[in-house]
């Protein structure tokens, strides 16, 4: 049984994403579960074995804290140093067309497993795409409330209560998509390559061409390297 | 259910002579808390850290009787049903079977879910402990038969624990006695708000909302949707998130015995 395709550096790569992108990515992924983890001790109604593996409930606040910095930071650090990056992100956002549609709509018999003819797809999928939105949308959600609940006497009365229940939802949908998510982006068959593209920051050039053809063809095509010329 | 105890407290026999304040201060070895003057003679805004019970001191105008003073003494309602306990994800509040909220400190950790779901914010936050704090009912005095220090100290008579039935009907008594003499709106407190009622009731002489309580105190939407909603249905989403992926990895890998991926991609 194979887990994730294997990396071949010997055929012909193109690069996916940035060192930026995936240091904020990874950056991202650690905080997240930190905060994820201690946060569910007390969602769950106080899980004791799983708040003492972060040394007990005060030692999970801590880690909560110290992680949800460390997430700050990465959007920070993202902002700084990746500006582009993100601003080229939303935009690919943008450009949700009838291809992304009818990406999604078949897409849940490709999930499991069947193979599927996709639509060409531009750098993100349909599917990536949604993840996209609502990642960002939780996330900048999860830092807001968050801050309000850790310093709750500097804000309205209102607006800390108004925060618990954001806080838990926002947690709530972006585990979801980070769980579907994690898991395309890995052990998904039919994702292949992706998981290389995130981590080493290259991927298949055949790989790229069948999955994102209107990408591959805008970045690395004959046209964009004519212009590049 | 043990038959209720708890206090009354008699808003016209209260001279507002903080006596309950300085007896609470020391029968819980709580530090004095010094406020900026705020230009009236309430020594404390609101219950703190390290101020249980205060007593506060509200002016207002009145097109007929012209200017009211009302004094109110102000702590932990106990409420029967109460919310702070709902909210603690640490479970850190329990009630005695004679109905007083009580709050372990040991199990707290200072996250101030209660604070802001209490109808009356009572739970404070207290940086020395790092955990929230407030009134206990001197329920440790009272389950060694004695009368909670508030009550022990009242000089005046506005301060009296009991049963909490007798004590209603007392109440209930005095309101009719103070309607007929001059305080036609006085009213009890504690009975029925909040549906069940609490386990402190007050005797007012005017509505509540002259003596800065609630009307009709609530438990705000946001943290009923957050408790009652949220955390008991909502979570279910990420198990099935992970039961889709769990199915997923199985099915692509009977599907798909003899494709490798790895060679053509795959569209
Ligand atoms: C900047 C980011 C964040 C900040 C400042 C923040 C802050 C907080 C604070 C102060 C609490 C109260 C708990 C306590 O006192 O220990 C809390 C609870 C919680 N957090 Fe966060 N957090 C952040 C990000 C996240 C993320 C990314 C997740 C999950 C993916 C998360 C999940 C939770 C959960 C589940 C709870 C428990 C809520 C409950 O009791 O129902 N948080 N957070
Ligand atoms: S501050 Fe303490 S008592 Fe209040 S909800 Fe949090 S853990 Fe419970």
């Amino acid at each position: 049984m194979r887990w994730i395709p294997e990396y071949q550096p010997d055929v012909e790569r193109v690069e996916r994403f940035n060192s930026v992108a995936r240091i904020t990515h990874w950056g991202h992924t650690v905080t997240f579960l930190l905060c994820l983890f201690t946060g569910l001790i007390l969602f769950l109604g106080g899980v004791d074995w799983l708040a003492a593996i972060f040394g007990g409930y005060r030692g999970a606040g801590l880690v909560h804290r110290i992680a949800a910095v460390g997430m700050t930071l990465m959007l920070v650090f993202g902002m700084l140093f990746g500006f582009k990056g993100y601003i080229a992100w939303v935009k690919d956002i943008f450009r949700f067309g009838m291809n992304d549609v009818k990406f999604i709509s078949i897409f849940p018999l490709d999930f499991f497993g069947l193979e599927m003819k996709f639509p060409p797809q531009t750098r993100f999928n349909g599917g990536e795409k949604m993840n996209s939105v609502v990642l960002m949308t939780m996330v900048s959600l999860l830092v807001l409330s968050g801050y309000i609940m850790w310093f709750p006497s500097i804000f309205p009365a209102g607006l800390v209560r108004f925060s618990y229940p954001v806080h838990d939802l926002a947690m709530i949908f972006s585990t979801l998509m980070v769980c579907m998510h994690g898991f395309l982006g890995s052990f998904h068959l039919g994702s292949g390559e992706s998981f290389w593209g995130m981590w080493k920051g290259t991927v298949r050039a055949d790989w790229a061409k069948h999955h994102h053809a209107i990408w591959y063809e805008e970045t690395y095509g004959d046209k964009a390297k004519a212009e590049a010329e | 259910m043990a038959r209720l105890m708890t206090n009354l407290y008699d808003v016209s026999k209260c001279t507002a002579c903080r006596g309950c304040l300085v007896a609470c201060k020391d029968s819980n070895q709580l530090p004095a808390v010094m406020e900026p003057f705020k230009g009236n003679y309430a020594t404390h805004e609101d219950t703190n850290g390290n101020t249980y019970t205060l007593i506060r001191f509200i002016e207002h105008e009145d097109p007929v009787d012209g200017v009211r003073w009302n004094f109110l003494k102000y702590q932990c309602m106990h409420c029967l049903d109460a919310e702070c306990m709902k909210v603690c994800p640490k479970k850190a509040y329990r009630k005695t079977e004679w109905g007083a909220t009580i709050h372990d400190e040991d199990k707290c950790i200072g996250c101030q879910y209660c604070t802001y779901a209490c109808p009356f914010g009572i739970p404070k936050y207290r940086t020395r402990t790092d955990t929230v704090t407030k009134c206990t009912l001197c329920y440790e005095r009272v389950e060694e038969g004695l009368k909670p220090a508030c009550v022990r100290t009242c000089p005046s008579g506005a301060l009296t624990f009991g049963y909490r039935d007798e004590l209603l009907q007392q109440a209930e008594a005095r309101v009719k006695f103070l309607r007929a003499n001059g305080f036609p709106r006085a009213t009890i407190y504690g009975k029925l708000e909040l549906g069940s009622g609490t386990n402190k009731i007050y005797v007012l002489t005017d509505t509540p909302d002259k003596f800065n309580l609630p009307v009709d105190p609530k438990v705000s939407a946001n943290t009923w949707v957050w408790q009652d909603w949220i955390k008991p249905y909502a979570g279910w989403l990420i198990p099935v998130a992970l039961g889709a992926s769990a199915v997923s990895f199985v099915t692509n890998r009977l599907i798909n015995k003899g494709d490798d991926h790895a060679k053509g991609g795959h569209e």
